[in-house]
């Protein structure tokens, strides 16, 4: 008996957020979907980000597995694109970073020494900067939300989030901040760019930082299970 | 586990004897039961009406004197297939019939959403209006093409009710990111006689048949909360792209490749944000109006920085 499934909705979240899940939840039925549990309590299968994709490299060469970090700013997503996701594979070869994209991408959890969360991306698409502004308000939009909701606590998957993680309210607060701070800079006048550049510096520095946060070898994970689709 | 299971619906076949004054034997119903499911391997739901169907013979009680308990429910709750309900609906829109065997089928519809309808023609009943409203009483979900929809049969009744009924407005507007265009977008043929889609030149209906071309999109617009499955036609392409039929079939020739078409409609459509305004189907939001989103950022940024100040 096949049970009709809704498809699931494309969350938007900073990779702060997205960065610090690692509750996995699922239902005990058979093929029921994966769902990430985050920090603020949003329960996601799927997401949709937009960022500037840093690197793309191989894993492993002839391994068919690329891997790749996409920056927005608040931090850094690592994805995997394989052979199983034939669509974002083929887009992927074409780019050449650095470059904006839009990525709508499955969310993969790996349970090694560390658990942690990745992208898998079904498509990957070049986009220009208004995108990315409008995806970043979009998403200040439903971190707050999900902020709010927080506070108020009566939702069963905050509950539960409260339990697993402990969460400083205003570091995701902050990071709502930094991210539409560094989208006003984009409309300053000419004369202040002097001052754009700085910022822009420092904020090089927080990638590179979270750059050493995401070593690891990834040669020892076997990640074709994680690839498949559902 | 299924011993369990007949026990259950032994009781509830005796139930519903019991309920309009019948007493039969639970041992007898329960043999065949048994029989039925465990011997044959009949699905649950026609092991029961073949036993009622028995009974109300032995019996020789009318059909109509056996109450019906079939749970109210809205159209929103019906996701599993094989399910006895019952439910408070207005014809939104009657289908022409390609079957003989189908004698009407549609689109109904509660405050909760709209979903498919079958009205067999040997359930025999009298025929439903468009926009007038309905009990149907013990009709059987199905699901179909992966969509489930509810199947009018002979032990299903269909009476006019009193009662206004509002849908959700079919017409709705929707700010959201392009996330996903499916494979048989693009280029397409169609074929002459249905205008169905066809593939490799033959028609799923007609067979190989000649066919004209067409450009569609059939994708998927996601604005975080909500996922709206989306057709655009020609022209909201053209609108959107510049590109239309003609200028596509340039694109067709020049790479010798009718996908050729797709690729370019993905590099400038997939992942931006669109604005759009569309009639809210069976399963597809119909755009009539779409167009690449244009908002004054800035001033939306201000105002959630605000926020996070206040």
């Amino acid at each position: 008996m096949t049970t009709f499934r809704r498809r699931e909705v494309a969350r938007r979240i900073f990779a702060t957020e997205f960065n610090k899940a690692t509750h996995k939840l699922q239902d005990d039925e058979e093929r029921s979907p994966v769902y990430v549990l985050t920090p603020l309590g949003l329960r996601c299968n799927r997401v949709f980000v937009v960022g500037a994709l840093l690197e793309k490299e191989e894993v492993r060469p002839d391994s068919g597995i690329w891997r790749i970090r996409v920056s927005d700013p608040t931090g850094v997503f690592l994805g995997f694109v394989g052979r199983y996701q034939p669509e974002a594979l083929e887009s992927l070869l074409e780019i050449e970073p650095p470059e904006l994209v839009a990525i709508a991408a499955k969310v993969r959890v790996f349970e090694g020494d560390r658990t942690m969360v990745f992208l898998r991306p079904e498509n990957i698409a070049v986009v220009t900067s208004d995108v990315r502004d409008y995806w970043v308000v979009e998403t200040a939009k439903a971190t707050i939300g999900r902020i709010e909701n927080f506070e108020k606590g009566d939702d069963d998957d905050v509950k539960l989030a409260r339990q697993i993680y402990s969460v400083d309210l205003n570091e995701y607060r902050n990071a709502v901040k930094q991210a539409l701070l560094t989208i006003m800079e984009s409309f300053v006048e000419p004369e202040e760019i002097e001052e754009e550049i700085e910022e822009e510096e420092t904020e090089e520095e927080e990638i590179e930082d979270l750059d050493l946060e995401f070593e690891f070898e990834e040669e020892e994970w076997d990640l074709s299970d994680l690839l498949k689709e559902e | 586990m299924i011993e369990e299971r007949i026990k259950e619906l032994t009781q509830q076949i005796v139930q519903r004897f019991k309920d309009s004054g019948y007493d039969v034997n639970a041992k007898e119903v329960e043999k065949r039961l048994k029989l039925l499911i465990l011997e044959f391997k009949v699905p649950e739901s026609e092991a029961k009406r073949t036993i009622t169907n028995y009974l109300l013979k032995e019996l020789d009680i009318p059909r109509e004197s056996l109450i019906t308990e079939s749970e109210l429910v809205k159209v929103a709750d019906i996701t599993k297939p094989n399910q006895w309900v019952s439910l408070k609906v207005k014809v939104v829109q009657l289908w022409d019939s390609n079957s003989p065997s189908i004698s009407q089928v549609g689109l109904v519809g509660d405050e909760t959403g709209t979903i498919k309808f079958v009205i067999w023609a040997k359930a025999d009943k009298d025929p439903v209006e468009e926009g007038k409203c309905y009990l149907f009483k013990n009709v059987v979900t199905d699901s179909f093409a992966g969509r489930m929809q509810i199947n009018v049969n002979k032990n299903s009744e269909i009476s006019e009710i009193d009662e206004e009924i509002t849908l959700p407005p079919r017409e709705i507007e929707v700010v959201g990111a392009l996330i996903s265009i499916q494979q048989n977008s693009g280029l397409i043929r169609r074929c002459k006689t249905c205008n169905r889609v066809m593939s490799k030149g033959v028609c799923p209906i007609h067979g190989k048949v000649e066919g004209y071309d067409d450009l569609r999109i059939k994708g998927v617009i996601d604005d975080g909360e909500n996922v709206y499955e989306v057709v655009l036609n020609e022209q909201n392409i053209k609108n959107l792209t510049g590109i239309g039929l003609k200028e596509a079939k340039e694109i067709a020739e020049e790479f010798l490749d009718r996908t050729a078409v797709l690729a370019e409609l993905k590099k400038r459509l997939l992942g931006k944000y669109f604005k759009l305004v569309g009639d809210r189907g069976e399963r597809y939001l119909i755009v009539k109006n779409i167009e690449f989103l244009r908002i004054d950022v800035k001033k939306e940024v201000e105002k959630l920085i605000n926020s996070l100040e206040a």
